[in-house]
């Protein structure tokens, strides 16, 4: 399984992520997942995925899948990609419903799984208090 | 004692958390600048410097705006540093150095009254740890146990040998110790503190009234030009496009920008200069369909909500429905509060630096790091090229934490003109029109009552804006479409929770949300549930034939702390006693943000019920500790300034879309002359919560007036504010 951070994971990212991996090894590295490390209020988050891969066409990234630990819905986004893509790059918004951390899995053409996490924390200035 | 002053300020911070061997000094407003030797200037951990001479350097993350709370921090850490508070100042770490020490500060965030109630554990642990250090790098130098030595104001000693050292003289030792293990610091208990609960003198107070404090609208740095915007004043509008070309040969002037798509920006010399000109830009404005949108069409939506079938439910008990249709008596009110705005006396602003390799930002800002992930979005740069020096604020209120878009503007200009400073002022008009504004809201009430006159259940529907929906809609969803701030100081349970058991009950929200951005307000929703529910007490008491204060009191027995600042408000005032002549007397309590407050005043009104004198205004507040017993007492004086201000004088209306408010002269504040005495009752009852201290206060003192209104003239208003009824404050 992917090695996560030292956090309380919760069941719906780990079956989100089994239905992806079927349960292979997911190891780290490859995959940058670029996101700031503090974002105002979550809720319209630029984020990228950049993986290492030729692109050829027997050694390509076969989909980018980005995960979140505590949004309603942890998988945010499938892309599936392919030699004709050209660039292992994606970038698009997500929201954050609050801190957490986002992990990036890359599903490669030899069947291996690459990941890559970071943790964002997602300032919360108001008379909010114990509601999050 | 010294405040920051930014002019010379030097901020050292160590390179590592625990007795790093380098420093890199800050130097203000420039950003790094030197790298310099730490042993002159050792950081004994994040929240304590302390110098060779004794000098202490208190670390504070939350923002100074006018609420004392850079002293109560600095009183928390110093009470358990054991110092010498005269030698103590305070400064404030840096946003991106928080994030380089994996958030060693925690939350920057100054709201929600939680700078001291969210952080006095972690802060007096730093104070703890600190002393700890300190002792032990004397016991070292000395060769004894450390615990057979004493600490009194930042002098060691050792009863023993009569050896005496100060804290300047180890420091530079200390810092080279491992801190202690979070298990083994024991915090003093609260019967022997000796620093925290003393009426310290505030920070800054000198600055402040000598003119020598920089607020961010004065900030000046070398070959820094001065930009004023105007964004759509229709909210959700866009700029359509401006001709520079007018006024692009108009003094002073350097630039003309769109930032973003909604908003046009003039940079000139002068701020005046910038003025000038963006007054004289044609711009054009798609202002789309919320052009359409007036208070009276708002109203309407509302009302609407009054008696729709679907609500939110934010409190329930037992059977509302039943005890209404069974009731010998029902009686029912509809109330209303306006949009107001924050309305700082310092405008939004931010001043910024932009080069391909650096974004810098100095702002006024309830929350240094908001502004620096705004910092990061408006920049594209990544956290470790940036960095935000925050300044103390000209106000706040909840306009500058939450939100921070001016800051993003600020960065926008600036990427437009690498290299030179730019400082962003908005003007007075801008900072009203684009304001985040109380949320608007009506309320229906009713109370059924039994043959006897006794109270059988209460509904409360609410009927407007949620904050949440807009400005945090990750919460809104996550609980189900519901915003549970709206019943704030009326929720079932928490920080907010209401202060009545009724045998039935019903509290819900008919959300509708107008185009209007709405935010947190000093306050935030406890300031019409305040209005709404401790009026509609006092009209049940009437119509129960029963003494407002007796009758609240039925329902008050499961909550000994509402019940007991209320109790103490009715006593200090002499409720049982008849008021003196022409004067009028009304109360009003509620649970918020942690803490218990009740109000009780004397008003009297003229013949033509026009003219409002209050002469006397009761207030307690139980916030389970006072750290700062003469900072509390201003705080509760000021809820009164804004209270009363609100309940008198504001409202933002909205006519073609946008905020017809755009300076003081339509939207007032109470002056000098209209100020009640203020005499407060604080009651540090203890416990594990630690209460909230700069808003509670204020949503009693609209409730506690308008039923002394009543009680002086026989007339329920209804409708915030009072100035709309030709009701005035004299």
């Amino acid at each position: 399984m992917l090695v996560l951070p030292a956090l309380a994971t919760p069941e719906a990212l780990q079956a989100a992520l089994a239905k992806i991996t079927g349960g292979a090894n997911v190891r780290r590295g490859r995959v940058k997942l670029q996101l700031p490390p503090l974002v105002e209020n979550g809720n319209s988050v630029e984020f990228s995925v950049t993986v290492d891969s030729p692109m050829t066409s027997t050694d390509y990234v076969k989909a980018i899948h980005v995960f979140t630990e505590k949004n309603p819905q942890p998988y945010v986004i499938n892309a599936y990609l392919g030699p004709h893509a050209g660039r292992a790059r994606i970038t698009t918004r997500t929201r954050l419903a609050d801190s957490q951390t986002v992990h990036a899995v890359a599903e490669l053409s030899d069947g291996s799984f690459w990941s890559d996490s970071v943790s964002v924390v997602v300032t919360l200035s108001a008379c909010i208090g114990d509601l999050v | 004692m010294e405040n920051i002053n930014l002019n010379r300020r030097s901020f050292l911070v160590s390179s590592a958390v625990a007795g790093g061997g380098l420093a890199l000094g800050l130097q203000l407003p420039f950003g790094i600048t030197t790298a310099q030797a730490a042993e002159t200037v050792p950081e004994i951990n994040a929240w304590v410097v302390i110098k060779p001479d004794d000098s202490v350097v208190i670390r504070v993350a939350r923002s100074e705006m006018g609420q004392g709370t850079i002293t109560g921090l600095a009183q928390l850490v110093v009470e358990e540093l054991e110092c010498d508070w005269s030698k103590v100042s305070t400064e404030y770490p840096t946003p991106g150095e928080n994030l380089k020490r994996n958030r060693v500060w925690q939350s920057y965030s100054t709201g929600g009254s939680r700078g001291i109630r969210t952080s006095h554990d972690y802060v007096r642990r730093g104070g703890a740890a600190a002393r700890m250090m300190l002792m032990q790098a004397a016991a070292d130098q000395w060769k004894v146990p450390v615990n057979q030595l004493t600490v009194n104001k930042g002098v060691i000693a050792h009863g023993a040998s009569g050896r005496k050292v100060s804290y300047g003289k180890v420091a530079a030792a200390a810092a080279k110790l491992t801190p202690p293990d979070e298990k083994a610091i024991k915090l003093k208990d609260p019967k022997s503190w000796k620093v925290i609960g003393k009426p310290m003198k505030r920070f800054g107070t000198v600055d402040k009234v000598t003119g020598r404090q920089v607020y961010g609208a004065d900030l000046k740095l070398p070959g820094m030009v001065n930009a004023t915007i105007m964004e759509c004043p229709v909210f959700g509008g866009k700029l359509k496009g401006f001709d520079a070309a007018k006024v692009t040969g108009m003094k002073g002037v350097k630039q003309v920008l769109r930032v973003g798509d909604s908003a046009v920006a003039v940079v000139a010399d002068t701020w005046w200069h910038a003025k000038k000109a963006l007054d004289a830009l044609p711009a054009e404005w798609d202002f789309g369909d919320n052009v359409k949108v007036s208070s009276a069409s708002i109203a309407e939506v509302l009302k609407a909500g009054l008696d729709a079938p679907q609500a939110f439910v934010g409190n329930k008990a037992g059977d509302i429905q039943s005890a209404i249709k069974g009731a010998a008596k029902t009686i029912d009110a509809v109330y209303e509060y306006p949009y107001q705005n924050h309305a700082p006396m310092e405008p939004m602003n931010a001043t910024a630096r932009y080069t391909p390799d650096r974004c810098e930002v100095w702002v006024p800002t309830q929350d240094g790091e908001a502004s620096f992930a705004a910092t990061l979005e408006a920049s594209g740069l990544t956290a470790d090229k940036c960095e935000v020096y925050k300044i103390d604020l000209g106000g706040g209120f909840g306009r500058r934490g939450a939100f921070q878009d001016y800051v993003k503007q600020a960065v926008l200009i600036a990427k437009q003109m690498p290299g030179t400073p730019v400082k962003l002022l908005w003007s007075r008009e801008e900072d009203m029109r684009q304001g985040r504004y109380h949320p608007v809201m009506q309320c229906k009430l009713t109370g059924s009552f039994d043959s006897a006159n006794n109270l059988t259940g209460l509904h409360m529907r609410l009927s407007g804006q949620s904050i949440l929906a807009s400005v945090r809609p990750a919460i809104v969803e996550k609980a189900g479409g519901k915003d549970p701030l709206a019943f704030q100081g009326v929720a079932d349970s928490g920080e907010h929770s209401i202060g009545y058991t009724f045998p039935n009950l019903l509290i819900d929200h008919a959300m509708r949300n107008p185009h209007v951005p709405p935010g947190f307000w000093r306050g935030v929703n406890i300031n019409q549930n305040a209005v709404f529910i401790e009026c509609f007490m006092d009209e049940l008491a009437h119509a129960a034939g029963q003494d407002p204060l007796e009758f609240r009191r039925k329902f008050m027995a499961q909550h000994p702390r509402n019940l007991g600042v209320l109790n103490a408000v009715a006593e200090r005032i002499g409720w049982t006693k008849p008021a003196p002549k022409g004067r009028f007397r009304g109360l009003a309590q509620m649970k918020a943000f942690d803490s218990f407050v009740a109000a009780a005043c004397e008003i009297s009104v003229d013949s033509t019920g026009n003219k409002v004198k209050v002469h006397r205004i009761v207030a307690a507040t139980d916030p389970g500790y006072a750290v700062n017993p003469a900072q509390i007492e201003r705080q509760i004086a000021g809820s009164f300034v804004y209270g009363l201000s609100a309940l008198f004088m504001q409202e933002c209306t909205v006519k073609d879309g946008r905020i017809e408010q755009d300076n003081f002269h339509v939207y007032n504040s109470m002056r000098i002359a209209q100020m009640p005495k203020v005499e407060s009752i604080i009651m540090a009852t203890g416990g594990p919560i630690w209460g909230g201290i700069g808003e509670p206060t204020i949503c009693v003192a609209a409730p506690a007036v308008l039923n002394a209104y009543f009680k002086a003239t026989g007339k329920r208003l209804r409708s915030v504010p009072l100035k709309n009824q030709g009701i005035e404050l004299v």
